[in-house]
Order: C-alpha cells, then sequence, then structure tokens
C-alpha cells in the first residue's frame, strides 16, 4: 500500500507546475479589483499571440452576440467590458496551461470538457441568480482544478486512485481520499495559494462538495449544482459519468423551477459548444 | 426515386442537399442523375436550363419503433448517470428532482405542473 500523501507533499511539488503567463497571473489576481490599468494589461495580452488569438475568437463567438468583428484584445474589453474579456483570457490560458501528463486513465480532454460545461453552466446560473457571471464562468472553469495538480505532480498514485474508482464504481473524491490520501479540493487549495487566487475563488474551490458548510458563499452553491447539471447533462461524455448527490440546501438557496433549469439546460448545452470548439480545438 | 421527397424552389435549396430523382431539362436530356448531392456550383448553373424547382430527398424520418429505441437508450443514461441517487430517499431529493428535470429535458416534455 503506498505511502499517504499530506497537503505539504502538494505544496512542495508546486513548484514543478507549469506557471501560468506573468499576464494571466496578474488577471488572476486582479478579479476582485475594478481599477486596474486595463491599456496596459491589453497590450501585455497582446504580446502573446496564440492566447490573443484565442480570446478573439472566444470574443467573436456567438456567446456574446457582437454585431461587429473585434480583432484586437482592446477592442473586445471596448465591446465585451473589461471583466468579460479578462474572463475569456484567463480561460483561454488555463486550457492550454497543463501539459498531458501521462497518466494512464487519466482523460485529459474529457477534464476539460467537464470543466467547460460547469463553467457555462455556472454563468447561466449566475445570470438567473443576478450573480456576478464573471466570478461564475472562471469559479466553474477552475472548481476541479486540483485533480490536474494532482495528475501533474503524482501521476504514479493518481493512476492508483483512478483504479480505485472505477474498481469501487464511486466519485472521484472518494477515491482520491482512499488511495492518496488527499483529494482534488486539498489540491486545488493548495494551488489557489500558491498561484494567489481571491476569497471568492478559494471558497468556491474549497466548497463545491460541502456547499452547505458554514461561510461557503453563495458562489459554492452556484458551483456546486453547475457541477451536477453538467455532469447531468453529460456533456464530458464519459462512460463511467456519474452524477454527485446535490446538496439540498444549495438547491434550495438558488430555489428554481422546472421551467427555469429547462431553459438553463438548453442554454448551457449552445454555450458549451461554442466554448469548447474554441478552447479544445 | 426515394421514399420521401419534397420540390423546393432554388432559392430554399442549399448545397449538400441530394436530389431524390434524375434531372431533367426541357428536352428531356438527364441533367443530373439521382441521389446527386448539389454543391453551390451546380445550384448556379440551374436558372441557364430554365429550372426553379428542385425535387429534393426527405432525410429518413426515424419510425417510430427508432424514436421509442432512442427514447429508452436516453433513460439508460440517465439511470446510469444518476445510478448513485435513491429517488425515495429523503435526504437525496435534490438529485432526485435534477434527474427528473434533465429526464423531462431529455424526453422533450413540457415542465410537470408542480
Amino acid at each position: 500500500m503506498s505511502t499517504m500523501l499530506t497537503y505539504d507533499d502538494v505544496v512542495k511539488n508546486l513548484d514543478d507546475l507549469p506557471s501560468l503567463p506573468a499576464v494571466v497571473m496578474e488577471l488572476l489576481n486582479s478579479i476582485d479589483q475594478e481599477d486596474v490599468d486595463i491599456s496596459v494589461l491589453a497590450k501585455k495580452v497582446s504580446h502573446d499571440q496564440a492566447l490573443t488569438a484565442k480570446t478573439l475568437r472566444l470574443a467573436n463567438s456567438s456567446l456574446y452576440g457582437l454585431q461587429v468583428k473585434v480583432t484586437t484584445i482592446q477592442q473586445a474589453i471596448t465591446y465585451l467590458g473589461f471583466q468579460a474579456t479578462r474572463n475569456l483570457i484567463t480561460a483561454a490560458a488555463l486550457t492550454g496551461c497543463f501539459a498531458e501528463r501521462s497518466c494512464a486513465g487519466f482523460d485529459h480532454k474529457a477534464f476539460w470538457r467537464h470543466s467547460i460545461a460547469s463553467a457555462a453552466c455556472a454563468k447561466v446560473l449566475a445570470r438567473q441568480m443576478r450573480f456576478n457571471q464573471d466570478y461564475a464562468f472562471t469559479a466553474g472553469l477552475l472548481h476541479d482544478i486540483g485533480r490536474l495538480v494532482l495528475v501533474a505532480c503524482f501521476p504514479k498514485e493518481y493512476e492508483q486512485a483512478l483504479a480505485y474508482r472505477n474498481e469501487h464504481d464511486c466519485l472521484p473524491l472518494q477515491a482520491e481520499r482512499a488511495v492518496l490520501g488527499i483529494d482534488h479540493v486539498d489540491a486545488g487549495m493548495a494551488l489557489a495559494e500558491h498561484w494567489n487566487f481571491s476569497d471568492t475563488m478559494r471558497l468556491a474551490i474549497a466548497h463545491h462538495h460541502n456547499p452547505e458548510a458554514p461561510g461557503a458563499g453563495f458562489l459554492a452553491a452556484i458551483i456546486h449544482v453547475a457541477d451536477a447539471i453538467a455532469h447531468a447533462l453529460d456533456l464530458a461524455h464519459t462512460p463511467d459519468g456519474l452524477v454527485p448527490p446535490v446538496s439540498t440546501v444549495a438547491w434550495t438557496a438558488l430555489g428554481l423551477d422546472e421551467t427555469t433549469y429547462l431553459q438553463l439546460f438548453r442554454e448551457t448545452e449552445l454555450q458549451y459548444e461554442e466554448i469548447a470548439m474554441v478552447l479544445l480545438s | 426515386m426515394t421514399a420521401s421527397y419534397q420540390h423546393l424552389p432554388l432559392g430554399q435549396v442549399q448545397a449538400g442537399m441530394i436530389l431524390s430523382d434524375e434531372l431533367l431539362d426541357a428536352q428531356g436530356h438527364v441533367l443530373l442523375p439521382q441521389g446527386t448531392v448539389l454543391t453551390d456550383a451546380t445550384l448556379a448553373l440551374m436558372p441557364r436550363h430554365g429550372i426553379a424547382m428542385l425535387p429534393i430527398a426527405l432525410p429518413e424520418q426515424p419510425s417510430e419503433a427508432e424514436q421509442a429505441a432512442s427514447q429508452e437508450q436516453r433513460i439508460a443514461r440517465i439511470e446510469h448517470l444518476f445510478r448513485k441517487n435513491e429517488p425515495d430517499s429523503d435526504s437525496d431529493w435534490a438529485t432526485a428532482l435534477l434527474r427528473r428535470f434533465v429526464t423531462d429535458y431529455r424526453l422533450g416534455q413540457a415542465p410537470a405542473e408542480e
């Protein structure tokens, strides 16, 4: 039996992780700030051509229904606003930053399909709840990022966790705890610390599996339900897909009726297709 | 001739559509055989031959049996995804509700009256 990992083991390995482009770190860290110098940021992003191209493709997708075609980051900010553009840049950067480590049984593409589906659903839910859609989108995209951390830092151990999951047909979270001693929430928290995420993001990552915890915050409830819906709509197309139990507290907090959910499902599927086409191509 | 077709005015015909019948010109010459996949280039030539309507094959309508089978597949998939949910459990009712909504959504049903 392998020895159990601890939170400190994760922290020690974080330096080996790929680093995000400096400008993306800056964007992530400033998500709560409104007074960032936009023109400087736009210029910095423009130096990264691949990042710029992906961001602009997202901005021009029907996700935003722009009447004009934006061709520069500065234009995207003008038409979409700073928050939304920052979101797109972050999404474009994150999906390209983790190299595909060899870890038998871990499907990187499926991981991102689920993350993008959760992000799309969280954004749609947030609009319905009149919550900040950009926080919701980014948190949805990042909620399971700890899994990538575990795969990147402990690929062999994670293979065992995946084998355990297949054998016991349980949630990844349970398999990780049983085999590794830590789970993707712990690893996500370690990364959030390392990358200096805002408190809002940290809370959402920390509590997406237990949004009923005191102080978890409303965003955790949104991400929790979005995660479950993304699994239920089967957008990641994994044969062993499993819908995690939905917290009655989070479900009640959203308080939406069936008609609303049916519309949300449709919108989520449409937005998912758009975003996945750009980010996973 | 294929099982189902409709005559469409040229303006509504798009590249990729399939001729359900052979296409003759005014003299009775065969312009295109049955089953031709139309392209923008061939469509552009139609007015020159005085053709304003085309017989277009309709996509095969799934039979009732096929529709039922695909519905069953969808329900089976939802059951698989929700395999850990106990619909009658008192503590897991939110998951059960999500399951019901997704089932209604997949089967294209209007929401049930609460």
